[in-house]
């Protein structure tokens, strides 16, 4: 979170100005009209679509001409037609820009359900910066602008020029996004002896055509939209929709990326080896950090913690420095950073007591790259730390061998909560790009086992005649599944943590005290998160007349929401993990056990579930085991997936009957 | 509370004037304060157990003569979370007769052994907004080298043009505690006039001063004189100890009203005397606005036929009006929108009225309008939202009003209104315009009033479900539910805001939400969306799961509509009272048939429950041969318990919450009769306003 300091006053007026904007916009509009691209892409017959599409994209076109000096220039046409009140949204116009990538025009038109045409004037448009998103350090801007007649039925379109940075020669055509498209195309124009390379991301190729003189076309047409607004599971849209890179080169241009993964990673080398290079103070702090250590994974760790947990992070993204990282001694000295930069940090440190170290380009959202498309894309930055010939420790988990058989512990110094030797659940099983000179490739990072991502509740009951409960209650975590404790334990107060047990238990009980509770290993991620708390519960056993209903498995839930719509997308499950409840109540004298819930076993493979309630004595005893053992699945197992939620939640309700003597 | 000062007038002595004010600036402002060893070591905050961070000391200062503000911040990080407090960004309008500037940035790092990282960065300017030649920017920077224990110390200066003049506004209390704050402000002396249309006088400083015990403004006569205006009043607050804001779930909503001091210039000496004197002028112009003129007057002689009676005309007038578009459920047009319509700009309600659309406040304006237009007695009300805060009298601002709503005497008596709510039912309220206050036009001027309440029965849902279940516990049926008042308009503003096929969605997803598990629910129909008078009427059909089975047995949740329900209250103690948005009515009557071989082994016994006079709740199950039956009543009469009422609130409910969750236990056993059904449900005919 960022600080604001709101002035006030300033803030008052602003607002009130820019309503004032808004209720005054176009009212300087002289005559309008529309170019005849627009009328035409707005005349043309639509398929039919479901009701709940919210908006169509008439026309997308993309032209990229780049000059004899490597420089290019995007020019992109667009309109878009709302199809219903809640698809207003998608009509409103953003370019966004910085000052690399300057827009050199922006025209916008609209023509309403009515038919009336309008064209904006340059001051009707909007310019913002991310305020609020994060990006505290961001020079990213954007021009926008609300078009009038946007209402059902009615077009916005617009065209825009723009410069793209000095710095990089791929461009990347998103042909598929959340609405359907009925045509679109990207334009490539290079000058003589510029060559280029095409590859496809999560989707088949398409030839281009050849308009001659340097000139390529690739069309699309009736691309259907991914809306994954109300899909249960789903990927990220980042994961789905097919995109187009392009890398040009020639002989004006002195750095470039080409079609294989190897010139990105070199690429990205040229623009941070300088950042790299420790200064002397880091070196002491680093030699300091591993003082009497010999072994390269507890010289590893010792250094990565460091990084990991006393470089505070924020976005720092302006200009070249969305990509470059600021000098390590830079970012050692103020303490703070962004993800490469953690990175950066990590490498130069490691540098100095002799173990290498590297930057691996990665993307949050699983599968967002595609190892088929060697591209820039992405939106974090992680480290490979190359661990020695011959050396094995099994505190090594997150290992890839990469094809030069050099093996890289892979680690990601931003992810506060993730232990040293492991990785976040969300890119295992992804893809980035391990920089590393010609040897630079695309790896795959490995899907760690459920037992490193663990949930062990325990906890022994006393249940009273009258239905309350009582008892003590243990939960231990491990792996990514604390990181949302760990982070509450250490960032958030008294009243937030005790909301949040509060919450957890509301889910379960309709009334309960908690008291002593006391949480260790907050700060020590290779160790479980221990959560210990007397529980009282009233009314937790149900009397039916001599019956008393009595729910086994006592707290903590496992089931999860899915849908009955048709499935078309694959499923993320999101992590491997394993889960284990052992719970016992001692039961009240005076009641007998009429019946206990079946033993449920069920094995899909992907997960696998079983639960267990017996007596002992005059104990009834309650286990379960609950592991997910992959991340994802494809969409044709959706059934298997629903079943697996049914058995969840029907053990989860299951109740034993206890009976008066 | 309010308080004021008349403005000094002129003084004599410049020099010693001048030498004074910039003598009694907060010198140390200017200066680094040396922490002390417990700040140092200080590891938590009696007060604020677990707080991310703690300010030791913030001061901020304006200076009217020099038009500047500045702030001074001390804060000590405790925990990781605290750390947040090491980036700052100060937003401010730049540029232009208006703009502002940040300088003077300065801050340092002080960790927990003393050691001194001094701010050495430039910091960064980010642009927020700009069009039409406004800019706000922001200042970022970030302090150094900042790990939990570390004091973070900064400073930094607002300036702004020299023909501005702007009274402070003093947030006391935000998020972190503050150990001890400074808050000064040296006001000039110069005579100033509003920069409105009217240009008034604006004589009087005045504030209103929302503190704890013990806090008090403090205004101080500086000696000498001032021959260039430039302040002979000091006026300071020193705080200590404060607590961070309260937040709590259903609490009032008074988030933005903590401790603070709101200034303002004004040419009024009383709250009096504002609220009569901007009343009359706001009355003034909304009456221009209303008229009604010819256009106005000709509609209502359409709609209305003498015979009707009053209430008839209105009735009539209510429904033309909630018949236009409402700009705030779809969009505001432009004005080359409106042109190309061939539509004037509005001036009066006749344009309203013309262009068939109008936002909330002008369709109440219109609505009045064509009230007056039909000869009867007719006011505009301008509401304080109680959605988003409460009415302060001695708040000397117009900027806390939000809606407008109506008043029409009907009979002899009057009535509220709420045509800008499109699909408010007649003589009814939006909850957030109930239990609110604002200032209202009266005959011939204006005057603060307060707005009605809600009965319980104004607002309810009924819930029916008729299900058959076979051998396997799985239940297919029908559920219809009811909606009126609040629960109902907010799914109309719903249909309005977005579309039916929204509503249809969401409505499917609540339902599933509500139901057991596992449910395929599917939307049949929703009727009555348009018609606000009538409840609004939803048919689903429901399929799936509704019990646990044990091996001999199944249970079943007695109230299947509450299966999923949490407990509304878990907190052992609340310091703040319980506030909810309306008084409301939730019935349920579930039918379940059994098949053949199915038998009741028990059900939830009957149960009541009752929270003093204000809220009630009974559950009744009764076995048949052929099914069982649940029908369930919760009535909550009253929108706000204080806290010390807390635990005999979180009884009732956790009593009722605790029922509700009680199963109805099947056993498989002989023959069953025909299946039945229930009923829809009406409620009792009855005047009462508490339950």
């Amino acid at each position: 979170m960022t600080q604001a300091i709101l002035f006030r006053f300033a803030f008052q007026f602003s607002i009130l100005f820019l309503l004032g904007v808004v209720t005054q916009r176009s009212a300087l509009a002289g005559k309008d009209s529309v170019p005849d691209w627009v009328r035409a892409a707005a005349r043309q017959s639509l398929p039919t679509y479901p009701a709940t599409t919210n908006a169509v994209v008439l026309l997308d076109e993309t032209t990229l001409t780049v000059g004899p000096d490597g420089h290019a220039v995007r020019r992109h046409r667009r309109a878009v037609k709302i199809l219903r009140q809640a698809g207003r949204d998608e009509a409103d116009v953003f370019v966004q820009f910085d000052k690399e990538s300057k827009i050199l025009a922006l025209h916008i038109w609209s023509i309403g359900p009515d038919g009336h045409e309008y064209a904006m004037k340059d001051n009707e448009v909007l310019e913002r910066g991310y305020d609020g998103a994060g990006g505290l350090y961001d020079d990213a801007r954007y021009k926008m602008a609300l078009a009038p007649g946007r209402d059902p039925g009615g077009v916005v379109a617009y065209q825009s020029e723009q410069r793209l940075p000095g710095y990089v020669s791929e461009v990347d055509w998103h042909f598929q996004e959340n609405i359907p498209t009925v045509a679109e195309s990207f334009n490539l124009e290079l000058p003589p002896n510029y060559t280029y390379g095409a590859v496809w991301a999560h989707a088949k190729p398409v030839a281009p055509i050849d308009l001659e003189h340097q000139h390529y076309r690739w069309e699309m047409k009736d691309v259907a939209g991914i809306d994954l607004a109300h899909v249960p599971m789903h990927p990220s849209g980042r994961a789905l929709e097919g995109r187009l890179v392009i890398h040009y080169s020639g002989p004006g241009m002195p750095l470039v990326t080409g079609s294989t993964w190897q010139s990105i990673g070199e690429w990205y080398q040229q623009i941070s080896k300088d950042r790299l290079v420790a200064s002397p103070e880091i070196a002491a702090k680093a030699s300091e950090l591993t003082a009497g250590k010999t072994d390269f994974y507890d010289k590893s760790e010792a250094v990565s913690e460091f990084v990991q947990k006393q470089i505070r992070y924020f976005v720092i993204e302006m200009g070249i420095g969305g990509w470059q990282p600021h000098p390590a001694a830079d970012i050692f000295k103020n303490r703070y950073g962004d993800c490469k930069d953690k990175a950066t940090l990590l490498s130069a440190m490691l540098s100095t007591v002799g173990i290498h170290a590297t930057l691996v380009l990665v993307d949050t959202n699983r599968n967002a790259i595609d190892p088929d498309a060697p591209s820039m894309f992405g939106n974090h930055m992680i480290a490979a730390i190359e661990i020695p010939k011959g050396y094995e420790s099994p505190k090594l988990k997150s290992v890839v061998t990469a094809k030069t058989g050099r093996r890289y512990l892979i680690f990601d110094p931003t992810w506060e909560k993730t232990a040293f030797g492991q990785l976040e659940h969300n890119l295992q099983g992804g893809y980035g790009v391990l920089t590393e000179g010609a040897d630079s490739q695309v790896i795959q990072f490995p899907v760690l086992s459920p037992m490193l991502n663990t949930i062990h509740r325990s906890a022994s009951f006393q249940l009273q005649d009258d239905g309350s409960l009582k008892g003590n209650i243990t939960e231990k975590r491990f792996g990514d599944v604390s990181e949302m404790r760990r982070d509450l334990y250490t960032s958030g107060n008294a009243k937030e943590q005790q909301e949040f047990l509060d919450h957890s238990l509301q889910q379960d009980f309709t009334s309960f005290k908690v008291a002593d509770v006391k949480v260790e290993n907050v700060e020590s991620l290779n160790k479980e998160l221990t959560t210990t708390y007397t529980l009282e519960a009233a009314r937790f056993g149900k009397t039916m007349g001599p019956l008393l209903m009595v729910r086994p498995r006592v707290f903590g839930r496992q089931d999860f929401d899915l849908n009955h719509e048709p499935r078309t997308v694959p499923i993320d499950l999101r992590q491997t993990m394993q889960v284990q409840d052992d719970y016992s109540i001692d039961l009240p004298a005076g009641y007998v056990v009429d019946e206990i819930p079946d033993p449920v076993s069920v094995d899909m493979g992907f997960a696998s579930y079983t639960s267990s309630s017996k007596m002992d004595g005059n104990t009834l005893r309650y286990t379960r085991t609950y592991t997910v053992r992959e991340l994802t699945l494809p969409a044709e197992r959706y059934g298997e997936l629903q079943k697996l939620a049914s058995v969840i939640s029907n053990d989860e309700q299951s109740s034993a009957v206890l009976k008066k003597k | 509370m309010i308080s004021s000062v008349p403005l000094a007038h002129r003084r004599t002595l410049f020099a010693s004037v001048i030498l004074f004010a910039l003598s009694s600036l907060p010198a140390h402002a200017d200066q680094w304060t040396t922490p002390t060893q417990e700040e140092l070591s200080m590891t938590s905050q009696a007060g604020a157990p677990g707080a991310p961070a703690v300010y030791l000391f913030r001061e901020e200062s304006t200076v009217d003569h020099l038009h500047m503000y500045s702030e001074y911040v001390r804060l000590k990080v405790l925990t990781e979370g605290g750390k947040e407090h090491a980036n700052v960004e100060i937003k401010y309008v730049a540029g232009g007769d208006m703009g502002y500037s940040v300088t003077d940035i300065a801050g340092r790092t002080i960790h927990p052994d003393g050691s001194v990282i001094p701010f050495t960065g430039k910091p960064y300017e980010r642009m927020v907004v700009k069009a039409q030649g406004f800019k706000q920017k922001s200042k970022v920077f970030t302090l150094p080298d900042v790990t939990v224990g570390s004091i973070i110390e900064y400073r930094y200066k607002i300036r702004w043009e020299d023909n501005m003049y702007q009274a402070p506004y003093w947030i006391i209390q935000n998020d972190l505690y503050l150990r001890r704050g400074h808050f000064s402000w040296f006001p000039t002396d110069r005579l100033l006039t509003t920069n409105d249309e009217r240009g008034q006088l604006a004589s009087t400083v005045a504030w209103t001063p929302i503190l704890p015990a013990g806090a008090e403004v403090k205004n101080t006569q500086l000696p000498g004189s001032n021959l260039t205006h430039d302040g002979s009043t000091q006026i300071d607050l020193v705080v200590h100890d404060i607590t961070p804001s309260l937040e709590d779930e259903y609490m009032p909503p008074i988030s933005s009203l903590g401790y603070r001091v709101m200034f303002y210039f004004s040419p009024y000496r009383t709250p009096e005397e504002f609220w009569k004197g901007e009343g009359k002028h706001w009355s003034h112009v909304r009456d221009k606005f209303i008229g009604p003129d010819k256009g106005v007057k000709a509609a209502v002689q359409g709609l209305i036929s003498p015979s009707d009676t009053q209430e008839q005309k209105l009735k009539k007038i209510y429904a033309a009006v909630e018949g236009l578009e409402n700009t705030d459920y779809t969009r505001e047009r432009s004005r080359t929108e409106e042109k190309a319509e061939g539509l004037s700009s509005v001036h009066t309600t006749d344009d309203i009225w013309d262009h068939r659309r109008g936002s909330s406040d002008q369709l109440a304006e219109l609505f009045v309008a064509m009230a007056r237009a039909a000869g009867l007695k007719a006011y505009l009300m301008l509401v304080t939202n109680r959605d988003r805060t409460l009415f302060l009298k001695n708040y000397l601002s117009l900027y806390q009003l939000d809606d407008d709503i109506a008043i029409v005497e009907i009979d002899g008596k009057e009535r509220a209104f709420d045509p800008g709510s499109r699909y408010c039912p007649f003589g009814h309220l939006a909850w957030k315009h109930t239990d609110s206050a604002g200032m209202r036009q009266t005959e011939g001027g204006s005057a603060l009033a307060g707005t009605p309440s809600e009965s319980y029965q104004a607002s309810g849902v009924i819930r029916v479900a008729n299900l058959k279940m076979d051998e396997t516990g799985v239940a297919t049926g029908k559920v219809d539910l009811k909606f009126t008042g609040a629960p109902a308009l907010k799914w109309r503003e719903k249909a309005l805001t977005d579309d039916n096929e929204t509503v249809e969605r969401e409505m499917k997803e609540q339902v599933e939400r509500m139901l057991p598990g596992g449910m395929d629910v599917k939307v049949l129909s929703i009727d009555k969306l348009e018609q606000y008078e009538e409840p609004l009427a939803v048919s689903l059909s429901i399929k799936g799961p509704i019990g646990s089975s044990t091996g001999k047995r199944l249970l079943v949740t007695g109230d299947l509509f509450e299966c999923n329900s949490k407990p509304t209250f878990t907190h052992e103690k609340r310091e703040m009272a319980v506030f909810f948005p309306y008084a409301y009515n939730a019935r349920d009557a579930i039918r379940i048939n059994l098949p053949p071989g199915f038998q009741v082994e028990s059900v939830p016994a009957d149960k009541e429950v009752k929270l003093a006079k204000s809220a009630a709740y009974d559950i009744k199950a009764t076995a048949d041969g052929s099914g069982v039956t649940i029908r369930r009543n919760l009535l909550v009469g009253e929108i706000m318990y204080m806290a010390n009422t807390y635990p005999d609130v979180k009884a009732f409910y956790s009593q009722f919450e605790a029922k509700d969750q009680e199963p109805v236990i099947l056993k498989v056993a002989g023959a069953t009769q025909a299946a039945t059904s229930v009923e829809d449900i009406t409620l009792p005919a009855t005047k009462s306003q508490k339950p």
